[in-house]
């Protein structure tokens, strides 16, 4: 289905979703933006393996590199979705403006997504029909696997470079003055660490708990998930420091813009969904040593994680282009423009994020992504 | 005025230009040829736009020759009428072209580079290589930017009692935008008339303006019809607190008392 809502829409061309002019990104974009920051962990935990030697990460990081393949070609897609000539999807490529942050954010991912299919080759390799029908080839691409130091080191700068571009790609616009602040790029930044740990540990402990084969062990999971705990308290900080410190001034658009995001339409989602759910509750169990060993209130907690990471990537989206400014005007006053998604567009990101899941499973059951003992 | 200071960006760019036109110029006959033609280099030429808002009632003439005269559909407007409030007891209007700014915004951000400054400032669009990603959109503070989100098929209602189209139809899935008329100004040179003052090489919304409130012509040219505006009246322009270097200027409808936007 969601691939019929795909084709439907290359066909049909923008003009059956809810975007305006106003409001020109929408829930693909939101997609794009979160599963690209859930695929944070695969730089994260490659770099601490392999350049800061924490070896007995190296499971998960094989996990978080195949779930970064995963979440890189989620958001190639939503992007293809999205613009609107998509026969030209690879321009950037070719013409380009050093100038703009959308061109490096698109070189990166681009570069980042050769530099995943690399890490992920050894992985790949895995498949039982491949290595019994093309044996050497196999063998070649279990092989780069010992590049995965120098891969670790091109993912590390590429993924700095556009996790935090994201953020800058909405703070860079003077336009906008609610996104016109130097907060964004680094809680893109920390947002995706927090983000990528978190689904990669909840992928893990699901897969554990099915499978017990595939259980990498308590220790690990208890140290990752630690960890997540401290990111989160550091995301915490930065998030109420962005909104009340760097949003709470009197220049026009942003006081409204800290309105709709604290009072208005986008409340709920910033109180429950940030927050209270997407950060104070998790960073509770994860650090309270009892409740954080307990399978559902951990999972939970991830679970809650991830959802946070995505409700800030759907607020931090929708806040600028709903407050539409028309400062030239004498009254000053600011409107309000109103996006709600389409049934085209919800079946379409229903659609990628159902093909994110099933090429888990499948990498899983096939490819043997996730291995507890190194084999 | 930020459009007469040189930076050194500028500068090398301007250098750069002039270093590549001249051995364009050489290596092309047909180039060398043109730019006789058209007397001076374009480069010299830096095109605006007046608006006089105490001229200005609002009738939206400009709205609909410029969609006649670009075939616009009619859910996008290039320039758009926005009423501003009253100034001694009669309604003003506000007509908001693109800017044509000196630091525009979009063309910073455009990933591929289809939004580009001409030499003579024109912010032109490239639609063959625009790739519909809309940042251009959110990245204006005028909204001067639509976006083609379906095909314009079918006729165009401003045509003909609003003049005829001379630009094709920008295909579905790119941003257009208000070009100057870069087609009325460029034939025009080439037939060696002076945009902004004679009718065919001028705007489409400049001719149409029934109350001639709006001026075109070259700033480099203290005689053309923009420059000698300016002199007469005070001025302003749209969001100058953001540095975009705005090409257009308003003359605030209440000439004595305060102006009239920001």
């Amino acid at each position: 289905m969601g691939a019929a809502a795909g084709i439907t829409v290359f066909i049909m061309g923008l003009g059956i979703t809810n975007l305006s002019d106003l409001v020109p990104w929408g829930l693909w974009i939101t997609i794009d933006l979160s599963s690209i920051a859930l695929s944070g962990g695969a730089f994260l935990f490659c770099a601490g393996v392999y350049l800061l030697g924490l070896e007995e990460f190296k499971p998960v990081a094989r996990t978080a590199a195949y779930i970064g393949l995963i979440g890189y070609s989620m958001a190639m897609l939503c992007l293809v979705l999205d613009i609107g000539r998509p026969d030209r999807f690879y321009y950037g490529f070719i013409f380009w403006n050093t100038h703009s942050v959308l061109w490096e954010v698109t070189m990166c991912i681009g570069l980042y997504f050769m530099v995943l299919i690399s890490e992920n080759l050894s992985t790949l390799a895995n498949w039982e029909w491949l290595a019994n029908k093309f044996p050497r080839q196999a063998a070649w691409m279990r092989k780069t696997h010992d590049f995965a130091p120098y891969l670790a080191v091109a993912g590390l700068v590429l993924s700095m470079l556009h996790q935090s571009s994201l953020g800058a790609a909405y703070g860079v616009l003077i336009a906008r003055p609610i996104w016109f602040r130097p907060g964004l790029a680094a809680l893109f930044f920390v947002s995706a660490i927090v983000g990528g740990t978190a689904l990669t540990f909840l992928a893990l402990s699901i897969a554990g708990r099915i499978k017990p084969a595939l259980d990498i062990g308590q220790d690990i999971v208890l140290k990752g998930t630690r960890f997540l705990g401290w990111a989160l308290v550091v995301y915490l900080y930065l998030r109420f420091w962005d909104t009340f410190a760097m949003t709470y001034t009197p220049q026009p658009g942003r006081m409204e813009g800290l309105a709709i995001t604290t009072g208005g339409l986008l409340s709920f989602n910033f109180w429950a969904g940030e927050i209270l759910l997407g950060a104070i509750v998790p960073l509770v169990i994860l650090l309270n040593k009892r409740w954080g060993a307990h399978y559902w209130l951990r999972t939970t907690a991830l679970a809650l994680t991830a959802g946070g990471v995505i409700a800030y990537r759907w607020d931090t989206n929708l806040i600028g282009q709903l407050i539409v400014q028309q400062p030239f005007l004498p009254d000053h006053v600011p409107f309000y423009a109103s996006y709600s998604p389409s049934l085209v567009e919800i079946a379409a990101g229903a659609g990628i994020i159902a093909y994110g899941l099933l090429a888990f499973t499948l990498g899983v059951q096939y490819f043997r992504v996730i291995r507890p003992a190194e084999a | 005025m930020s459009s007469s200071k040189i930076n050194r960006r500028g500068f090398i760019k301007v250098s750069i230009a002039a270093a590549a036109a001249a051995a364009a110029s050489k290596a092309a006959g047909l180039l060398r040829n043109q730019s006789t033609a058209l007397g001076s280099p374009s480069s010299q030429r830096q095109w605006a736009m007046v608006i006089d808002q105490s001229r200005c009632n609002g009738c939206k003439q400009c709205v609909e020759a410029c969609r006649a005269s670009n075939d616009i559909p009619p859910e996008i407007a290039w320039n758009k009428v926005y009423p501003s409030g009253e100034v001694n007891g009669e309604d003003t209007f506000l007509s908001v072209p693109c800017m044509h700014c000196a630091h525009a915004p979009c063309v910073s951000v455009c990933p591929v580079g289809a939004s580009y400054y001409r030499p003579d400032g024109i912010v032109m669009m490239d639609y063959d290589r625009c790739i519909g990603c809309r940042y251009c959109l959110v990245a204006c503070p005028y909204q001067a930017r639509a976006f083609n989100w379906t095909t314009f098929e079918g006729e165009n209602p401003a045509v003909p009692s609003y003049g005829e189209p001379d630009v094709p139809r920008r295909p579905r899935g790119v941003v257009e935008k208000c070009t100057f008329c870069y087609q009325k100004i460029d034939r025009g040179l080439a037939l060696g008339l002076t945009p902004g003052v004679d009718r065919a090489a001028t705007p489409a919304c400049v001719t149409a303006c029934p109350r001639k409130a709006r001026f075109f012509g070259n700033l480099n040219d203290p005689e053309s019809p923009v420059s000698r505006a300016l002199a007469k009246s005070h001025s302003y322009r749209l969001r100058e607190d953001l540095g975009t270097g705005p090409r257009v200027y308003y003359l605030p409808a209440d000439r004595n008392g305060k102006e009239n936007g920001s």
